[in-house]
């Protein structure tokens, strides 16, 4: 970790590397359908002529930039760019419908870049002794970690608890569709070819997102977002205070992030999902999660792009990439014969930390950069006319979920599950449970089954499940998650009472 | 989330979708009889039988205690519909005309459905001819850029 690493990361060339990867990775995040996976995949052959930090430089700034664009979808459209931007959409789209989209979007950049800074000075101080939590995570940890982010379905329907988890229950059977990973089942499809290959989870996220939206903008000639009279740029001096009060939440959502990072297979998703969940389960009795809560974008935000930094730990320290975006950048360091593993940080210390810190400095970059970019986003979403917009975003759909499989199929399944979304989200089976289902389900299945599978062959079934101590602090904090709101509501109309 | 709206069929409708989603978990129930292996029923299996109860006690909840939100509230469903048909009818014409001609279709179909205003031959022209560059935009940057075998 010298200081000539630092300079080695700030030469005219890598500077120029990391600005294009965080500018060309927002582009493509935002645009749904094109994930941090896919920019990354696309991208990944012109650094092949480059030397390694170089490489890693411009990959790295991508896949930051890439998770940080999909806010903007998500804010201005109801519709995630990237799945780690799911529970922006909760606080995000809400602010921009009453006319706070700039500032949504400027508090995005923030929590985003506060978040990649954290994850990556933890990839810098921290990486060997951080790689052992993936190593202490087994299948029942990650079957618990999964029913943690499903307990958000009980914050999200307050309304109506059971019609909550029922679409949560909705969404893991849709998770199911296709051919068991287990057994090579076909599950669920009824005979029918289309469904063999499951509902893919952009797909659904585009279609139960986007879709009723767009019905919804049709039916009535109201403006898509509310304009103010003089369309300001992005609220940064007001974004910054916002986010210095939330300080402890910055800090701690991207804590979160960064260790769900480490964990191979959770993703920034989870991360997002899991930040949000704790926001709303300390947050003030005044604030309002889900009707336009800064904190709740600042968590998510923050969240996700600290996976970018926690998700390198076990890549470069264990050689197991914690996402697909992970695995990309692993091939890319294999084909340029640099061999990962514990002994990577010494063997080839220059590479590692000049990349490190190729990492921050593109965070850092992306401070301008989005806020640059979420000007121009925000200002033309809300001046192009409705006409226009619905259908190019409509457009934007069939072709972003046809480029993830090349299959018309799923822009089929795309379009059905949106119809079918906005119908049920009329009478109260609101679209987030369904998505928590569905991207929770795999996660919790290979869990639940693996543990299943080990725990009857040990004959220790309960042990298993419930004995091991990260499980016991995982279902301690779901239990407080889930019954902790209705325990302050009891307090709340109790203390009323006695006031009556 | 959707503003939920005061509405007469909200009560009717919130029976419906609760029946409907306790019969998908009877047939998903169902399904997971022909499975060959244990271990890929598990699963499926608790998460249909959590869907029935859930959808149940809402289902009985609701007849219980009838409540007139929700429901599909104003607007114009000719609209609606529109955008939703040629969205589909797109979709459908993919394999056939190839994606930029099926685009075509479903972007006049919503550019109808969401004109709310006066069409003049400007705005016809103006909205046209916007739709169409950033339709070929964006099938050369998945074409040619992204190497997305669009047909």
């Amino acid at each position: 970790m010298e200081f000539g690493h630092f300079l080695s990361a700030l030469t005219p060339f890598n500077l120029l590397l990391a600005l294009f990867g965080v500018v060309a990775g927002t582009i493509i995040g935002s645009i749904p359908g094109l994930t941090a996976t896919m920019a990354l995949a696309v991208l990944v052959p012109i650094t092949f002529s480059m030397d390694p930090a170089s490489a890693l430089i411009l990959l790295g700034a991508i896949y930051t930039g890439a998770i940080y664009g999909g806010a903007y979808a998500a804010i201005l459209l109801n519709t995630p760019g990237t799945p780690s931007a799911i529970a922006t959409t909760f606080d995000g789209y809400p602010m921009a419908k009453r006319g706070d989209g700039d500032l949504a979007v400027a508090l995005a950049c923030f929590g985003s870049v506060v978040g990649g800074l954290v994850g990556a000075f933890s990839l810098l101080l921290l990486a060997p002794p951080l790689s052992k939590v993936a190593l202490a995570f087994g299948p029942i940890e990650y079957f618990w970690l999964s029913i943690f982010g499903l307990s958000l379905i009980a914050s999200l329907s307050t309304s109506n608890l059971m019609k909550g988890l029922a679409g949560g229950a909705f969404g893991m059977l849709l998770s199911t569709v296709g051919v068991a990973e287990v057994s090579a089942d076909i599950r669920l499809t009824f005979g029918s070819q289309m469904l063999v290959g499951g509902f893919g989870v952009i797909g659904a996220l585009i279609g139960l997102y986007c879709i009723p939206v767009l019905i919804d903008l049709v039916a009535t000639p109201d403006r898509h977002l509310k304009m103010e009279e003089d369309v300001r740029s992005v609220r940064i001096g007001e974004a910054f205070r916002i986010a210095t009060r939330s300080k402890f939440n910055l800090i701690r959502s991207s804590v979160i992030g960064t260790l769900i990072g480490i964990l191979p297979g959770a993703g920034g998703s989870v991360a997002g999902l899991v930040a949000y969940s704790e926001v709303k389960r300390t947050g003030k009795p005044d604030q309002k999660f889900g009707e336009g809560e800064p904190d709740g974008i600042l968590a998510t935000e923050s969240a996700n792009n600290a996976t970018v930094g926690g998700g390198f730990i076990p890549t470069l320290v264990l050689g197991i990439p914690g996402t697909p975006p992970d695995a990309i950048v692993l091939g890319a360091l294999l084909v340029q014969g640099v061999r990962t593993g514990p002994t990577m940080f010494s063997q080839s210390g220059s590479i590692v930390f000049t990349f490190i810190y190729g990492l921050l400095i593109a965070t850092v970059l992306m401070l301008p950069a989005g806020l640059l970019i979420g000007r121009y986003a925000y200002k033309s979403i809300v001046n192009i006319p409705k006409a226009v917009l619905v259908p190019t975003v409509g457009f934007m759909t069939i072709i972003g979920t046809f480029s993830i499989r090349n299959s018309v199929t799923d822009v089929i399944l795309m379009l059905g599950l949106g119809v079918f979304g906005w119908i049920v989200a009329r009478f109260g089976f609101a679209a987030s449970p369904i998505v928590l289902g569905l991207i929770l389900g795999p996660i919790a299945e290979q869990g639940f089954v693996q543990g299943w599978t080990i725990g009857s062959a040990t004959g220790n079934l309960f042990g298993m499940f419930f004995g091991r101590p990260i499980s016991q602090g995982i279902i301690a904090f779901t239990l407080i998650t889930l019954f902790l709101p209705l325990y302050t509501a009891r307090r709340r109309r109790k203390k009323a009472r006695e006031q009556t | 989330m959707p503003n939920q709206q005061r509405h007469p069929d909200g009560h009717i409708g919130s029976l419906v979708i609760s029946a409907l989603f306790v019969i998908m978990g009877i047939i998903a129930l169902y399904d997971t009889t022909g499975y060959s292996d244990r271990d890929s029923q598990v699963f499926p299996r608790t998460v249909a039988i959590l869907m029935i109860l859930t959808a149940g006690v809402s289902l009985i909840t609701r007849f219980l205690h009838p409540q007139e939100s929700g429901g599909f509230g104003t607007g114009t469903w000719w609209r609606r519909v529109l955008l939703i048909v040629a969205m589909f009818a797109g979709c459908l014409a993919i394999p056939h005309i190839g994606f930029l001609a099926s685009g075509v279709i479903s972007f006049a179909g919503g550019l109808i459905a969401a004109m709310h205003d006066r069409w003049t031959p400007i705005t016809a022209v103006l909205y046209a001819g916007s739709g169409m560059a950033v339709m070929i935009a964006f099938f050369a940057l998945f074409r040619y850029v992204l190497h997305v075998p669009l047909p």
